[in-house]
C-alpha cells in the first residue's frame, strides 16, 4: 500500500484544469456528463481511501470494534500502521458522512416543501406542468418529480410580464430541458462529490454552470431562436437580481455565470462531438484529469484488494 | 407531486375528496370560506360554513396560522375578532414559495433556477450584450418560431 493509499485524496486537484476548460470549449451537454462521472469517481476514491486509513489505523486500538485478527502482527508487517492517520480518518470520515446525510436531508426538504406551496391541482395557472404563481418577485425555476414525472415548472407572474412572447417560450423550454434531462441529479450528483473532497468543490460549481448551458441550448433549439433565449436570460437577471453594492465596471470584476451564458448564446452553436478537442489546452486538460481520475481509481482499488486480502487471511473466519 | 384537493367550492379545481385533509387544505378551505363572507367574520361564522366537523378551536388555529403568514387581517370586535382575508389562494402558495425560496442557498441550490444572482459588473455587461442582441441581425425570430432555421444545438 504504502504512500499510495493517500493519492486519492489529493488526485482530485487534477480535474480542476479540465472543470475550468470543460465548461468553456465542450458542448454543456458533454462537459455536465464527463465532470459529473469524474467528479463522483474521485469523490468514492477519496472516501474509500479515507475508510481504508481508519481501518488500518485503528485496528490496534484497544477496545475497537473490529476483529482480533485484524491487529495480528503479521498485518501490522504487511500493512503500514499509521495511527494518526487513522485518527483523524475517523474524524473526516464522519465529517464527510454527516455532511452527505445533510445535504441530501436538505434537498428533500427543500423539494417537500416548494412542491406542497404550489397550488394542489388543475387550476387556472396550471397548464401541462406550468404553474403561474401571482407574486411580484421574479423568480423562475424547475421542480422535479417523481421518477421523471410530474415534474412542475414554476413561473410567477412578474418573471413572466418582464419578458415579451418569444422570451417567455425560451423559459419555459428552458425548463423543460431542465426536466427532461434530469439536471438535478448531475447538480446532487457534484454537490455530493464536492462534500466528500473539498478540491471537488470547482467541479461542482462548473457543473452547475454547465446544465444551466445545456438547458440554454435545448431552449434555442426548441425555440428556434438562440436571440430570443439569450435576451430572456439577460432580461430576468436584470429584473430578478440587483447586485450588492455600488456598480462596479466590468474590467474590475469577473463575469459572472449569467453573462457568460448570455455571451454564449450570441455566439454560435457549440459543436456537439468530443473530438476532435476544441484547443491543445483543453485536450492536455482532459489528459490530466482522465490520468488523475485513473490512478486514483486505481489506487484506492490496489489499496483495498490488498487489504482486503491481507485481512481475509488473518481474520479466523 | 400534485396532491389531490379537498376544496368542494366547485369552482375552479377539482379532484378526488379525500377524508384526510392536509393543513395546506385546510387552511385554504377556511380562505375560501372567509372570501365569501365578503367583509370581515368572526371565527363562529367560519366555522358553521365550513363544511365538515371542524372543532371551534382548530378553525382559531388555522386563522392564527394565516395571520402569522400575513394571508388574513383581524380587528378585535368585542370579546373576539373579526377576520378578513388579505389574499387569496394563489396569493398565499406565492407566500409559501417565497418562503421556500428565500431558504435557497444559491450556491447549493436545488432547485435549478432560471437565473443565479449576478456579481458586480455583471449588469453592466448584460446591458452592453442586450444592445449587442438588439443591433444584431435576427437569427430565427423574436417570436420564435420554431423551424427549419432552427440552428443546431
Amino acid at each position: 500500500m504504502g504512500v499510495f493509499v493517500y493519492l486519492p485524496l489529493v488526485l482530485p486537484l487534477t480535474a480542476l484544469p479540465m472543470a475550468r476548460l470543460a465548461e468553456q470549449h465542450l458542448h454543456p451537454r458533454s462537459a455536465t456528463r464527463l465532470l459529473a462521472a469524474v467528479g463522483s469517481t474521485l469523490a468514492l476514491c477519496s472516501t474509500l481511501c479515507l475508510a481504508l486509513l481508519m481501518v488500518v489505523g485503528t485496528a490496534q486500538l484497544p477496545g475497537n470494534p473490529l476483529p482480533d485478527g485484524w491487529s495480528d502482527p503479521e498485518v501490522r508487517a504487511a500493512v503500514p500502521y499509521e495511527e494518526k492517520a487513522g485518527l483523524i480518518a475517523i474524524g473526516v470520515l464522519a465529517a464527510v458522512v454527516t455532511a452527505w446525510c445533510s445535504m441530501l436531508l436538505r434537498h428533500a426538504r427543500t423539494r417537500i416543501r416548494a412542491a406542497r406551496a404550489l397550488p394542489p391541482s388543475a387550476g387556472d395557472g396550471f397548464a401541462g406542468g406550468l404553474t403561474l404563481v401571482p407574486s411580484p418577485h421574479p423568480y423562475a425555476y424547475a421542480l422535479p418529480g417523481r421518477r421523471g414525472r410530474d415534474g412542475r415548472i414554476v413561473v410567477s407572474t412578474a418573471m413572466m410580464d418582464c419578458l415579451d412572447a418569444g422570451e417567455r417560450r425560451a423559459l419555459v423550454a428552458h425548463e423543460r430541458a431542465h426536466l427532461a434531462g434530469r439536471h438535478h441529479r448531475y447538480l446532487l450528483v457534484t454537490q455530493l462529490a464536492a462534500r466528500a473532497n473539498p478540491f471537488l468543490l470547482p467541479l461542482r460549481t462548473a457543473v452547475a454552470y454547465s446544465t444551466e448551458r445545456w438547458a440554454d441550448e435545448e431552449a434555442a433549439y426548441e425555440v428556434g431562436s438562440r436571440r430570443a433565449v439569450a435576451t430572456a436570460v439577460a432580461t430576468a437577471a436584470l429584473v430578478s437580481h440587483r447586485p450588492p453594492g455600488p456598480a462596479v465596471l466590468p474590467a474590475f470584476a469577473t463575469a459572472g455565470p449569467v453573462p457568460r451564458r448570455v455571451a454564449a448564446l450570441l455566439d454560435p452553436a457549440p459543436p456537439a462531438g468530443l473530438w476532435p478537442p476544441a484547443s491543445t489546452h483543453l485536450a492536455l486538460a482532459a489528459v490530466t484529469a482522465t490520468v488523475g481520475t485513473a490512478a486514483s481509481a486505481l489506487s484506492s482499488l490496489n489499496a483495498t484488494v490488498t487489504l482486503v486480502g491481507i485481512l481475509h487471511a488473518a481474520t479466523p473466519l | 407531486m400534485n396532491r389531490p384537493t379537498g376544496t368542494d367550492d366547485g369552482s375552479t379545481r377539482d379532484g378526488p375528496r379525500l377524508p384526510r385533509r392536509g393543513q395546506g387544505q385546510l387552511e385554504s378551505q377556511v380562505l375560501t370560506v372567509l372570501r365569501s363572507a365578503g367583509g370581515p367574520a368572526t371565527a363562529g361564522w367560519v366555522q358553521e360554513h365550513l363544511d365538515g366537523d371542524l372543532a371551534y378551536t382548530t378553525v382559531i388555529t388555522i386563522l392564527s396560522r394565516l395571520y402569522a403568514k400575513k394571508a388574513v387581517t383581524r380587528t378585535r370586535q368585542g370579546r373576539s375578532y373579526a377576520w378578513t382575508p388579505a389574499s387569496d389562494e394563489a396569493g398565499l402558495a406565492a407566500l409559501r414559495m417565497r418562503r421556500v425560496l428565500d431558504g435557497e442557498d444559491d450556491r447549493e441550490a436545488v432547485l435549478a433556477r432560471f437565473v443565479s444572482a449576478l456579481s458586480p459588473g455583471d449588469e453592466a455587461r448584460l446591458r452592453a450584450l442586450l444592445s449587442r442582441a438588439a443591433e444584431d441581425p435576427d437569427d430565427g425570430s423574436g417570436d420564435g418560431r420554431p423551424g427549419s432555421a432552427a440552428p443546431e444545438g
